[in-house]
């Protein structure tokens, strides 16, 4: 049976054992990974599998499954179990599946990984730190290849096939230098080949000479309230509080969201505009179709610091009464400002470039502290020194609205692009 | 339920390779403000294999169970290791053999509850939350089980099955304050499936209650005030500690990689009073809530004491690992999916108890804080740590003062330990923890309450 039939067989499944409405995911992958461990290639993996979630609503109820595999009376069984699992759930009016769009099949015709490559460039990098950086230490890199076919089907007539492929790498590393250890860091990005030399990628270069840096490292002494710069890399643990917690669905049914009255209104500085595009060139790893069934389209989340969409399912939507969003978000890329590095950190009186956090999870209001790592004080306009034990304060919604400014550069990380960006009203605590 | 055995696989293996059928099961169901937004159980499973050559290893994982799989999965296994091996040509000589075996099944002998009772447990929970407490802003009540079932097989005659269920109740509850919005959460977790931990709803009730009263006290909470402080650690807290700050610090895979532990081996890290054990599957005579007798690579799990009287004495190791630093092996390899190979894994890591009582740690404070309960954390090479804490209280002239809304702690554990004063004569554990090393797999924490001098993060 083709993956199609199978999926075709999964949405009969559901039907017979009695949903409504029916929604079936296939989804077929192949990996092949090769991995660093302690500065030697150690392991490759080749990994295949097939995962089919099933989605049941009957009366008003709505239940889910899945399985890994694609035999019939397996199938059959999760299938009935999803319809079971809708019977044990309460009715509630917003459960609902997409409706049917034009049937679509989506390719990026990225097929086959190049195993060779992968290995010359992993080999490579692990020359060229060694005579670049000899204090560096590759504690692990990852270097994958996925591929990925996807059946999305529902019982409204929804057809959606999507075929991807793309690299993907991960390097964490830290420095030694006899007892002396830097704080590790790391980096990864996504791409469609094979083709550029792993340290020539998203600031790897750059990051392995500063853990060089990062052995002596001097603690702040005191605190007190300035600015800081965060690195492209590091942008993602304040910009998520906004994209992945506080303008969802569970902080928006809930109503503990700081944003739940914001949409169409100021929530960032006017310099800041966030898009999402998992369709667009710019994304390697992008996808084609939300899960929840519609086709996705790039979307403006931020537009000039205005709030214009919040990040609601169909469910989410339908229990709000708000708009849902016309992708499942992710794929971020942030405009570009019109500074470079230098000019940003020129006003800063006293600051941190803030390459990592390790931090608590923020509050539903915003409030996050955590330790500033792999970080560099600021003081009278120059970067100085890597600091340690040195803790970062602030308000995560405050912060956007206090940004000083942007970077024109920007890092493409292949799943989003990041500038630089200098926040202010941010409270650091050294010794 | 998967093959108890695979030997009939015993043909494919050869030189060192392993076979692993392993099936995940996971149950989750979550209501909101009395909204069921999680309702679902899956499963994921299959046979891997791995394969070992000169060096290299080689892996590959397939759904599936049947001998065409298996043959399918050693085929790859092994061409990714000739294919490694070819270009690295390390000529390393063959892991030494031992073997170990065993049944291991952790399930219920009580008949399973449905998805709809599992629902309608919470919903009663939730319904209790909502009648009694209806000032809250917000509350998520969620169920979240899963069941780890494997079986192994590798060419030295290692052999094992295993059912290992873990079973967790979460409730969240949210208040307002002066426009801001307070959260506190707590969580009843153990090993065993839900029917062995949990019995009826009611009798959760009580606790409930003091999750709510928890809340109300970080309501009425403040902020800590930035600086080096001697603090009280409850004992969740010296887990976390245990785990994040020495535990991955003392694998010996991160030990190789470039953690500072590399350079302390047999040396003072800790007050002489600080010991600390990873547990294989026994601790002070009752079972760990990570049982783990044979790891998977075939080896008989052994207790690693990390850290005796202060002093660093093991890492924690898997086959290879040990052959590199001439040490035994403790059976720490696991692995979280049928897809992952396995790797050094930390399972049950507790700092042990002392003998001091919680009172007298509590009185022996002029000025600090009692932390309790964590929400996250992190850990450096160096042992530098990040944890996020829940809620507490200040502490003056030896007596509990306001309570704390929550806060930030880090430090550098091996700087932390070495200013441990008292440790309490009684230890807690969790089963909540997602270790998120490569692999997100489950891990079991402990400690007693511990005395130090700990950086608080304030505002």
């Amino acid at each position: 049976m083709s993956d199609k039939n199978t999926a075709l067989f999964c949405l009969e499944s559901l039907k017979k054992a009695g949903a409504d409405k029916a929604q079936c995911v296939l989804v077929n992958t192949e990996k092949n990974e090769l991995n660093v461990d302690a500065d030697k290639i150690s392991l490759m993996r080749t990994s295949y599998n097939t995962n089919i979630r099933f989605t049941a609503i009957k009366d008003g109820r709505r239940g889910s499954s899945s399985l890994n595999g694609f035999l019939k009376p397996d199938i059959e069984r999760v299938a009935a179990s999803a319809v079971e699992n809708a019977k044990a759930s309460p009715a509630d009016p917003a459960y609902d599946i997409a409706p049917r769009q034009p049937a679509k099949v989506f390719d990026n015709k990225i097929v086959t990984p190049d195993l060779d490559a992968m290995y010359d460039r992993l080999s490579t990098l692990l020359a060229q730190a060694r005579v670049k950086y000899p204090l560096l230490k590759l504690s692990q890199a990852i270097l994958n290849f996925n591929r990925r076919m996807e059946y999305f089907l529902n019982s409204n007539g929804v057809d959606f096939t999507s075929n991807s492929g793309y690299y993907d790498a991960f390097v964490f590393f830290l420095s030694q230098d006899g007892k002396k250890t830097s704080s590790f860091n790391y980096s990864m990005y996504t791409a469609r080949d094979m083709k550029k030399e792993i340290i020539d990628t998203v600031s790897i270069d750059t990051l392995f000479r500063q853990s060089a840096e990062q052995l002596n490292t001097r603690p702040l002494e005191g605190k007190f309230e300035g600015e800081i710069i965060v690195t492209p890399v590091c942008l993602i643990n304040f910009l998520q509080f906004i994209t992945t917690m506080a303008i969802r669905d569970a902080s928006l049914i809930s109503g503990s969201s700081v944003y739940k009255d914001k949409l169409g209104k100021q929530i960032a500085s006017q310099a800041f505009t966030l898009r999402s595009k998992p369709v667009s060139d710019e994304i390697v790893d992008g996808y084609y179709v939300t899960p929840d069934g519609f086709e996705a389209e790039n979307t403006t989340i931020i537009e000039k610091g205005v709030l214009k969409t919040f990040l609601l399912s169909l469910y989410g939507a339908n229990k709000t009464g708000l708009p849902r969003v016309s992708n499942t978000a992710g794929c971020d890329v942030i405009e570009p400002g019109d500074k470079t590095l230098e000019e940003l950190a020129a006003p800063i009186k006293k600051g941190l470039l803030v390459a990592r956090v390790s931090g608590n999870n923020p509050t539903e209001g915003g409030d996050f502290s955590g330790v500033a790592k792999n970080s560099y004080y600021i003081e009278n306009g120059k970067i100085l020194y890597p600091v340690s034990e040195t803790m970062i304060s602030c308000n995560i919604p405050k912060m956007f609205m206090d940004i000083k400014g942007i970077s024109r550069e920007r890092v493409h990380f292949g799943n989003s692009v990041y500038p630089w960006i200098s926040f202010g009203g941010v409270t650091v605590s050294g010794k | 339920m998967i093959k108890t055995d695979l030997k009939e696989y015993a043909e494919l293996l050869g030189g060192y390779s392993e076979l692993r059928l392993h099936e995940n099961r996971n149950t989750n169901v979550m209501l909101m403000n009395g909204n069921l937004v999680g309702n679902e159980n899956s499963s994921s499973g299959g046979l891997s294999a791995r394969v070992y050559k000169n060096g290299a290893w080689g892996f590959a994982s397939s759904p599936g169970a049947e001998l065409d799989t298996a043959k399918k999965v050693m085929a790859a296994a092994s061409r990714n290791a000739d294919f490694l091996d070819s270009r690295l040509k390390k000529g390393l000589p063959p892991l030494p053999a031992m073997a170990a075996h065993g049944i291991y099944d952790l399930s219920t002998k009580k008949p399973r509850r449905s998805q709809k009772e599992l629902v309608d447990f919470i919903s009663e929970i939730d319904g209790y939350i909502a009648s009694k407490y209806k000032g809250l802003k917000g509350r998520r009540v969620l169920i979240k089980n899963l069941d780890m079932e494997k079986a192994f097989l590798n060419s030295y005659g290692s052999s094992f099955y295993s059912v290992t269920p873990r079973s967790v109740l979460m409730v969240f509850l949210f208040a307002e304050k002066d426009g801001a919005v307070v959260d506190h959460w707590e969580d009843v977790s153990s090993v065993g499936h839900f029917e062995d931990v949990f019995t009826e709803p009611s009798a959760l009730f009580n606790w409930v209650d003091g999750v709510y009263e928890r809340l109300m006290q970080k309501v009425s909470g403040i902020y800590p005030e930035a600086g080096h402080k001697e603090c009280i650690l409850d004992a969740s807290l010296a887990g976390i500690l245990a785990h994040e700050a020495v535990g991955h610090t003392t694998e010996a895979d991160l030990v190789l990689g470039g953690s500072v532990a590399g350079a302390l081996m047999g040396k003072p890290v800790a007050s002489s009073m600080v010991n600390l054990t990873d547990f294989a599957h026994t601790a002070f005579g009752k079972p760990c809530h990570i049982p783990i007798y044979v790891d998977d690579e075939g080896v008989e799990a052994k207790d690693a004491v990390i850290i005796k009287d202060g002093v660093l004495t093991s890492y924690m190791h898997n086959r290879e690992s040990a052959v590199h630093y001439g040490a035994a092996p403790t059976g720490n390899a696991r692995a979280s999916e049928f897809s992952d190979e396995p790797i050094i894994r930390m399972r049950n890591t507790a700092i042990l108890p002392g003998t001091d009582r919680l009172e007298d740690m509590v009185a022996s404070v002029d000025d600090g804080y009692y932390l309790a309960g964590w929400t996250n954390g992190q850990a450096d090479a160096t042992s530098e740590f990040t944890f996020g804490v829940k809620s507490g209280y200040e502490i003056k002239n030896g007596k509990f003062a306001r309570s704390l809304r929550g806060a930030t702690v880090s430090g550098v554990a091996f700087d932390l330990l070495k200013t441990v004063t008292m440790l309490s004569s009684e230890m807690n554990w969790s089963a909540l923890g997602m270790c998120g090393k490569k692999q997100s797999i489950p891990a079991a924490m402990g400690g007693p309450a511990v005395k130090c001098v700990m950086n608080i993060g304030g505002r």
